[in-house]
């Protein structure tokens, strides 16, 4: 029997309950004739439909409305007005960052700040300039929070019980260790392909813990090396299928003796990213807006080429 | 539903006397209540079953570090360890690694958070732990209160006027664990202008400190041991502001009549990159600095008096610049252990750091022995095997 058949028969039932209004109701089950796509709409759900109406409404007009500028932040002010970008910094984490005893600063964050203020003179008309201030890593945080900088570039790694103090920007670079084979295997994508071979790490390094763990799992034979070097040249030289190692000891001896190649994504996410203040939205998002145009546009991948050698990221 | 039972009528009959079109008798609704009654029960039973058992944790047995060297320790960090039996399978670990010491933080702000009213609870169960496992706790203070600092100041922040405040809970302290804990340490690197709430580094005023603490101390236990200084090796330049050498500030802290006021010497001992054996220079931050810190105590006439290494190692982080290869880590450690079983002035040598109980995400985490997850790391292999001969 149709479903409309069904409705209108336990209609029918309801109108000779409620005793001789069954003519009533039919004239007003026009509600009842009514169809939205395959369901009925029926006595009672008008309301209803009006109240989901109003709430998508509202949805559709919060989420796609034009909404107007917000004002920006006291800090991003005043780094235009003055015109400079300071910086926490502790300069003892190279490549990213490192002093030469003279105050010269070099680095992948030294390449990635300039590439801030670059921008940021370019789209304001003005011109920003950088300015530094040395602190150990261990008070970055506190110096932050109290305003002695603008934000923390120091190879700082994202800590997720610190984002109830400060506003960390997009990822620019994963530092977690990868899966590292010779030139020449064709069959290794990830680490499950190693099952019951031969893996090489630097004893005690994030990949030796790494591969400790799997090691219950996949069953393959562990050397730990002294250094990752060693690892690695265990490597060409056959004598272990994959090294776990980061990506700097990686890069040492892929541009100096070559033959080895990475495979697969990090092991472990071990993201570098900016800390600012919670109160300083437009320069997060200015920072965001520049991370994410060098992605797009190949300054990022150039600055990892030369700081991180053909990182392969 | 009620009404309807003490009527003893019929499904639907209500107050009113009005009924319902269909009868049903009394006993369906003692049925009813039955079956609820029952569900409610299997409910509970379900929820008996399938809620997870609390964690029972007992003390144990006394145990007895085994150790070949005594002077072997590590500082832990249960300050913010909240489940119980992770700080008894650390302590448990710790002992296992065959070190009878153990360095440990107790700050101030989280024990007397409103003035005058002490919570003990943490602290109890992680120098009871310590004990049941026969370890010798040695207590870091510091960390000020909200109640005793100006607002938005950091916690290493105290001003001259709380001093006594400062040794109001000294006093607390000492006599809550009086039998317990024989090893107190009055503040950290009061050398460096971050441990000193951000002002200048000032050692006539930590010795004032000192002396506040040290007196509060012994008032409550004439035997309690008050370690000063754990200040910072660093090769700051005199008239630095970020902080001053631990050289200098240990011949001002005398200068300034700290020589009373304390029964021992707290030293850092790190070695950066260099090798344990390497040996000691005004221009050299390793680990036989710590002889640099003795000849200043024994030049101020305290030969007499002990000290002990109350922080201290190596960091095996892959790019910091001050530190080393795992390898090397190792190695390091084991001579540095070995070289403070000789010392005849040094009572122990507790390094940096056994485990956090969160990963710090910094360098830091490469200063352990173990994960937060209790993976031992080689180096906590590789010192279980030295302590074990």
């Amino acid at each position: 029997m149709p479903r409309t058949s069904q409705r209108s028969t336990a209609a029918g039932r309801k109108s000779q309950v409620a005793g001789g209004r069954s003519q009533a109701t039919n004239r007003r089950s026009w509600f009842a004739r009514l169809r939205l796509g395959t369901w009925d709409l029926r006595p009672g759900t008008l309301p209803v439909v009006i109240v989901v109406a109003v709430a998508l409404a509202y949805l559709a007009y919060t989420t796609f409305a034009p909404k107007p500028p917000p004002q920006p932040d006291a800090t991003w002010t005043r780094i235009l007005e003055e015109g400079v970008f300071r910086i926490g910094i502790d300069p003892s984490f190279p490549p990213f960052e490192s002093d030469d005893g003279k105050g010269n600063l070099s680095g992948l964050d030294i390449a990635l700040a300039d590439e801030f203020v670059r921008d940021w003179s370019n789209a304001n008309a003005g011109s920003v300039r950088v300015e530094y201030v040395y602190t150990g890593f261990d008070g970055l945080y506190d110096a932050l929070k109290a305003g002695q900088f603008d934000a923390i570039i120091s190879a700082l790694p994202y800590d997720p019980k610190k984002t109830e103090d400060v506003r960390f920007s997009h990822s620019y670079f994963n530092g977690g260790p990868l899966i590292v084979v010779r030139e020449s295997d064709a069959t290794t994508k990830s680490y499950y392909d190693l099952e019951g071979r031969r893996v090489g790490v630097e004893l005690g390094s994030t990949g030796d813990i790494f591969a400790r763990k799997w090691q219950r799992r996949l069953k393959y034979d562990l050397s730990e090396f002294n250094t990752p070097t060693d690892a690695l040249r265990a490597l060409r030289l056959g004598q272990v299928d994959g090294v776990f190692t980061d990506i700097i000891a990686y890069n040492e001896i892929a541009r100096v003796e070559g033959g080895v190649k990475t495979v697969g994504k990090p092991l472990i996410n071990e993201l570098t990213v900016i800390a600012v203040r919670k109160d300083t939205p437009t320069l997060l998002a200015q920072i965001n807006g520049v991370i994410d145009a060098m992605n797009g546009d190949g300054r990022m991948e150039r600055l990892w080429g030369q700081w991180l050698v053909g990182s392969g990221q | 539903m009620n009404g309807l039972i003490r009527k003893g009528g019929r499904v639907g009959e209500r107050e009113s006397g009005r009924c319902s079109v269909s009868p049903s008798p009394p006993l369906l609704s003692l049925s009813l209540v039955f079956n609820a009654i029952k569900l409610f029960a299997l409910l509970v039973i379900i929820y008996w079953l399938a809620a997870p058992p609390p964690i029972l944790v007992t003390w144990g047995p006394q145990q007895v570090v085994r150790a070949a060297n005594p002077k072997v320790g590590v500082h832990t960090r249960l300050t913010d360890e909240v489940e119980e039996w992770k700080i008894k399978k650390t302590l448990e670990m710790v002992r296992e690694m065959g070190a009878p010491w153990i360095v440990e933080y107790f700050p101030w702000g989280y024990i007397e958070s409103d003035e005058g009213q002490y919570d003990w609870s943490h602290a109890d169960l992680v120098v009871d732990h310590a004990r049941r496992q026969g370890l010798t706790v040695i207590a870091r203070l510091g960390f000020v209160p909200n109640w005793a600092r100006p607002k938005d100041s950091v916690t290493s922040y105290l001003d001259e006027s709380r001093y006594p405040h400062f040794a109001n809970f000294m006093r607390a302290f000492v006599t809550h664990f009086k039998g317990r804990v024989q090893y107190v340490v009055v503040w950290n690197e009061p050398n460096l202008n971050f441990e000193w709430g951000y002002r200048p580094v000032d050692p006539a005023g930590y010795t004032r400190l000192l002396q506040a603490a040290y007196l509060a101390a012994k008032q409550a236990d004439p035997t309690v041991q008050i370690l000063a200084g754990a200040l910072a090796p660093t090769l700051a330049p005199t008239g630095a502001t970020d902080a001053m050498s631990d050289l200098e500030y240990l011949q001002k802290m005398y200068d300034a009549g700290a020589r009373d006021f304390f029964d021992a010497l707290a030293i850092h001992a790190y070695g950066w990159k260099s090798p344990a054996d390497e040996p000691p220079a005004l221009d050299r931050v390793n680990f036989r600095r710590s002889e640099l810190l003795r000849e200043i105590m024994v030049r101020n006439g305290d030969a007499a008096k002990r000290a002990l290494i109350t922080e201290g190692g190596w960091n095996d982080h892959p790019r910091w610049t001050k530190a080393v290869h795992p390898a090397e880590r190792i190695q390091h450690t084991l001579r540095a252990y070995e070289i403070a079983s000789r010392w005849e002035w040094l009572d122990a040598c507790a390094l940096w750091a056994f485990r956090y109980p969160f990963p710090a995400q910094t360098y830091q985490d490469y200063f352990t022995f173990v994960t937060p997850d209790f993976d031992p790391k080689p180096i906590y292999w590789e010192v279980q095997k030295y302590a074990a001969h």
